[in-house]
């Protein structure tokens, strides 16, 4: 008998996670925000200790390779040498990995969000919309994953050994038969709770469509998704490529008759380099 | 002696490398700095990769396998994909072309 839980129930029980990083959203809207200001964005960076420092590190290890030889403890002189991209990239990508480990999510998991989110960037340049926005998206499309393994422990678990039992049986279809309800829509509940735009909301819920809507942000996600699993980047037994949207594909100009090695290996090489980056 | 290409984060390079595609680092759409295929990276090098906050690099290298090893080695590589792909619908010409293009780049 699956569970039946309420939309209500499902954000409610997501109090058992710890607080969504309220930086996350401060950054997006700095993004969409034409008077935000430099200072506005090292403001968001000083607020936490744990970014800050990797801030500061990232930017000492740009100056040791210029052999400038200081030791930059200014957070304007770091976000100098580091660029606002970069630094906004290391906001996000630091407390969402800290989002991810205090909810005591395994190493395989977020290895799986990083190289999404990675492969959901590069593919949001060749669609020329935000990459930042594309990074969350990545990193968040499995959110409502993690909300089932820490508020239903063993109803997760049931979920893993129906696919290991029987291995054609589609995730959203074993996670409906234990939870009533599928990750995805777990996701979009969590991601309108947590106030995060609209656009990220439809991509988290629509990443397992097999055609999703027609949005760049969707589609980044979707095959980003799909591509993470193809190039086996988490090196998960399970990773398994089950659709991919042909016009999601046509919306972000790919052609799989193009030389795609230099995407691809750029997506393998990023997503190992930011996993360490992040962690 | 046959070359493979391998695409490495920055961590993982070392000078004398050579490149096996041209490493071109841009910032807000502006190229700042370039190196082309083929050239030996030096310590010089790595350092100002890292201060222009470069990723990665693609590097050849001398592909020292026997003809039977690299035929094992792609025997297996084929068989995990067929194992990744395993329910998707391959007469499908998106997943068809990613098959494709997936088993090109492990071949390089």
């Amino acid at each position: 008998m699956p569970l039946h839980l309420s939309e209500s129930e499902i954000v409610d029980r997501a109090s058992l996670l710890p607080a969504f990083p309220s930086v996350v959203n401060d950054i997006l809207q700095t993004l969409d925000d034409d008077n935000a200001t430099l200072g506005a964005l090292i403001h968001l960076v000083e607020r936490d200790p744990v970014i800050t420092a990797r801030v500061l590190s990232i930017a000492n290890a740009a100056a040791m390779a210029g052999r400038t030889q200081r030791d930059v403890r200014d957070m304007q002189v770091a976000v100098s040498l580091i660029g606002l991209s970069k630094v906004r990239e290391t906001v996000l990508g630091v407390s969402l990995a800290n989002f991810s480990s205090e909810s005591r999510m395994g190493r395989h998991f977020w290895e799986h969000s990083v190289a999404v989110g990675v492969a959901a960037q590069e593919l949001a340049r060749l669609g020329r919309i935000s990459t930042d926005y594309a990074l969350v998206c990545g990193l968040l499309h499995d959110i409502g994953q993690l909300w089932m393994a820490r508020c239903y422990p063993l109803e997760f678990q049931m979920v893993r050994l129906s696919l290991s039992l029987e291995p054609t049986l589609d995730i959203l279809e074993a996670e409906r038969k234990h939870f009533g309800i599928d990750h995805c829509a777990i996701g979009r509940l969590l991601a309108t709770a947590w106030h995060l735009p609209t656009s990220v909301v439809a991509a988290i819920q629509h990443h397992h469509d097999a055609h999703p809507p027609a949005d760049k942000l969707v589609a980044a996600t979707h095959v980003g998704e799909v591509l993470a699993n193809a190039l086996d980047l988490s090196r998960q037994d399970e990773a398994r490529v089950v659709n991919l949207s042909e016009s999601a594909c046509d919306l972000l100009g790919i052609d799989w008759n193009d030389d795609l090695n230099y995407l691809f290996g750029k997506i393998e090489a990023r997503a190992r380099y930011l996993a360490r980056i992040f962690s | 002696m046959k070359k493979h290409l391998r695409y490495l984060p920055l961590s993982e390079v070392v000078e004398g490398m050579v490149l096996g595609a041209s490493l071109t680092i841009a910032e807000n759409g502006v190229t700042n700095f370039t190196l082309p295929a083929g050239h030996v990276l030096t310590d010089s090098n790595l350092r100002q990769i890292v201060r222009r906050h470069g990723e990665f690099a693609c590097v050849a290298e001398e592909d020292t396998r026997s003809d039977e090893v690299r035929e094992a080695e792609y025997a297996h590589l084929q068989s995990r994909l067929d194992t990744i792909f395993s329910r998707a619908d391959r007469s499908k010409p998106a997943i068809a072309g990613l098959y494709a293009a997936v088993l090109a780049y492990r071949s390089l």
